[in-house]
């Protein structure tokens, strides 16, 4: 399939929530000598010991904030954000109430303490604000907002440490905590990110990767639907390299799927014997 | 007395209890067995796990039933204050994260996290010139005028049931005890470089303090009040005492008037509790710095 087609079929398949922006950096500190860094070594490693088809490790709980109706920390490798899920409950703005169709809201925010540096208090930022509006399209592209009419969704994402691919953690937390609501949705929503840097494709690059300047493709997709309901680059890439990166980068949210499946039998099965079913 | 019982109505509608509830957590505390079992001055138990931030010099987080923070320390070198020149600088900031409570997003949180803050601070640090403070200000001075150590205190309120300011205190205590500085070495010739060298120093903060919140409901006063009784009552007094039994900070929350001698009464109450919890919390934060050591 050519590319024109492939962004047809996406365009299609995914609706208004196919966006491609340039991200703006998390984290301040570049130096000029990463771009002549060496990210893969002669032995075919990255910088922390993986190779370029490696995803850093998972690790995922379920109902981590007790008094939210759904929560789940995610953590890929250094990077770790919690989400909690408010809802579905009474529209708490009137004049935003639809009668059709749930509300959705998603708050990104992280912790002073989740950079390398000390960030000084930039709430509601530029950055935060986009994040958030992509991880609320993303979700409401997969919740079934016409069963719950007339109510409204909080999605909270809080970064607890931030090493790169923020954004894509933040969307499998968030994925976890609606599952944990117990919110009815089409298929549970995966991303990963990808990379081209040394004329290697790389998956999943952390924070020392990302800001070497290369391309950074996130995908989001819905695994048991086969459709791409995120896509995000910035930098430029051959049209050839890009497909390869994609595949890659949909390949990495096909691993977090599986993964994010196997958490939630676990904790399905738990649930069951907690009831003595 | 009519504003008395407006505000408390107010209150209770937030939280949306009713007013058979209300009765009932008031006819539980005036018989000395609240709703979770608890006696009126039974701490719920506190769970602290250590070095959770790995870019912090030190970190904590700290449960206390539902109620869950994060608290991480942060060092870097910087300039004193000309009007104190012996002294370093500590700053603390709280956030409350909207996962707490859906109310804390955008700009919603901001006052709490003020008050928050401002509790802290008043409890930690002391007058202006550091007097007082639970941190040993001077211990922070490296160079008198020139360099000195500014500790950036982070507290994040990832959930809350109640109590969120002893709670923040004990991680905050538990993070500052999980803090390492690197020590500093000076050359004489060039008094403003300065050679942070790797080696670590040993634990600066011997004394520290932490906090008692007991709380009044009608004539009674509880410690370590849920959100439920939080929402119950009148007034609350946040009392911060070190290890010497020795009154650190002082702070009353609440708009209803208090009578002098029930503060004096609260204040005693809160020696006694913190006691218990100063043991209880040392021996948690000596086991978590074992279970990090164990698995590095």
């Amino acid at each position: 399939m050519g590319l024109k087609c492939l962004a047809q079929h996406y365009l299609k398949s995914t609706g208004p929530s196919f966006i491609l922006t340039k991200k703006n950096k998390p984290l301040r500190r570049r130096t000029a000598s990463l771009s002549k860094m060496e990210f893969v070594n002669p032995e075919g490693l990255r910088l922390d010991g993986r190779r370029p088809m490696e995803m850093r490790q998972l690790r995922a709980e379920i109902g981590v904030v007790s008094k939210a109706d759904g929560s789940a920390v995610f953590e890929m490798g250094n990077t770790k954000v919690i989400a909690a899920v408010y809802g579905p409950r009474e529209v708490q703005n009137r004049s935003q109430q639809s009668n059709d169709e749930a509300l959705v809201r998603c708050e990104y925010s992280m912790a002073n303490f989740s950079t390398g540096d000390r960030m000084r208090k930039p709430k509601g930022d530029r950055r935060s604000t986009e994040i958030s509006m992509v991880i609320r399209q993303t979700m409401e592209a997969c919740i079934l907002t016409h069963l719950m009419p007339r109510s409204q969704i909080d999605i909270f994402v809080q970064v607890l440490q931030a090493d790169g691919g923020t954004r894509s953690a933040c969307i499998n937390a968030a994925t976890l905590a609606l599952a944990d609501a117990g919110i009815p949705m089409t298929d549970i929503v995966t991303s990963c990110s990808a990379g081209f840097l040394n004329g290697t494709p790389l998956l999943d690059l952390n924070y020392v990767e990302d800001s070497a300047g290369g391309p950074d493709v996130t995908v989001g997709i819905l695994p048991k639907l086969d459709k791409v309901t995120l896509l995000q680059m910035d930098s430029k890439l051959q049209m050839e390299t890009f497909e390869t990166v994609m595949q890659l980068a949909t390949e990495g949210c096909k691993a977090v799927a599986s993964y994010i499946r196997e958490v939630l039998l676990e904790n399905t099965k738990q649930l069951e014997s907690r009831r003595g079913v | 007395m009519l504003t008395f019982q407006l505000f408390m109505y107010i209150l209770a509608v937030m939280v949306g209890l009713s007013l058979g509830e209300q009765t009932f957590i008031k006819g539980g505390i005036d018989q000395d067995l609240r709703t979770d079992g608890r006696k009126r001055l039974t701490y719920r138990p506190i769970f602290v796990e250590t070095g959770i931030i790995p870019q912090a010099s030190g970190s904590a987080r700290v449960k206390l039933g539902a109620t869950d923070v994060i608290a991480s320390v942060k060092a870097e070198l910087g300039k004193p204050n000309p009007s104190y020149p012996d002294k370093g600088k500590v700053s603390i900031h709280v956030d409350c994260s909207p996962t707490a409570e859906p109310s804390f997003e955008g700009r919603g949180g901001e006052e709490l996290s003020t008050e928050l803050s401002s509790a802290l601070e008043r409890c930690l640090l002391g007058g202006k010139s550091g007097a007082g403070a639970g941190i040993d200000l001077s211990s922070l001075c490296i160079v008198r005028g020139k360099v000195c150590w500014d500790l950036y205190i982070d507290g994040l309120v990832v959930s809350s049931d109640g109590n969120v300011l002893d709670a923040l205190a004990d991680a905050i205590k538990a993070a500052l005890s999980n803090t390492a500085i690197p020590k500093v070495q000076v050359s004489a010739n060039a008094p403003s470089d300065e050679h942070p060298e790797v080696d670590v120093s040993d634990e600066e903060f011997l004394q520290f303090d932490t906090s008692g919140v007991p709380v009044i409901v009608g004539r009674h006063y509880i410690v370590d009040a849920t959100t439920e009784e939080e929402s119950q009552m009148s007034s609350a007094v946040s009392v911060s005492i070190n290890r010497q039994g020795r009154i650190c900070g002082l702070t009353k929350r609440g708009g209803a008037g208090l009578n002098p001698t029930v503060i004096l009464d609260m204040v005693s109450a809160a020696k006694h509790v913190s006691e218990q919890l100063m043991n209880k919390l040392d021996s948690e934060i000596a086991a978590a710095e074992a279970c990090d050591e164990m698995e590095s």
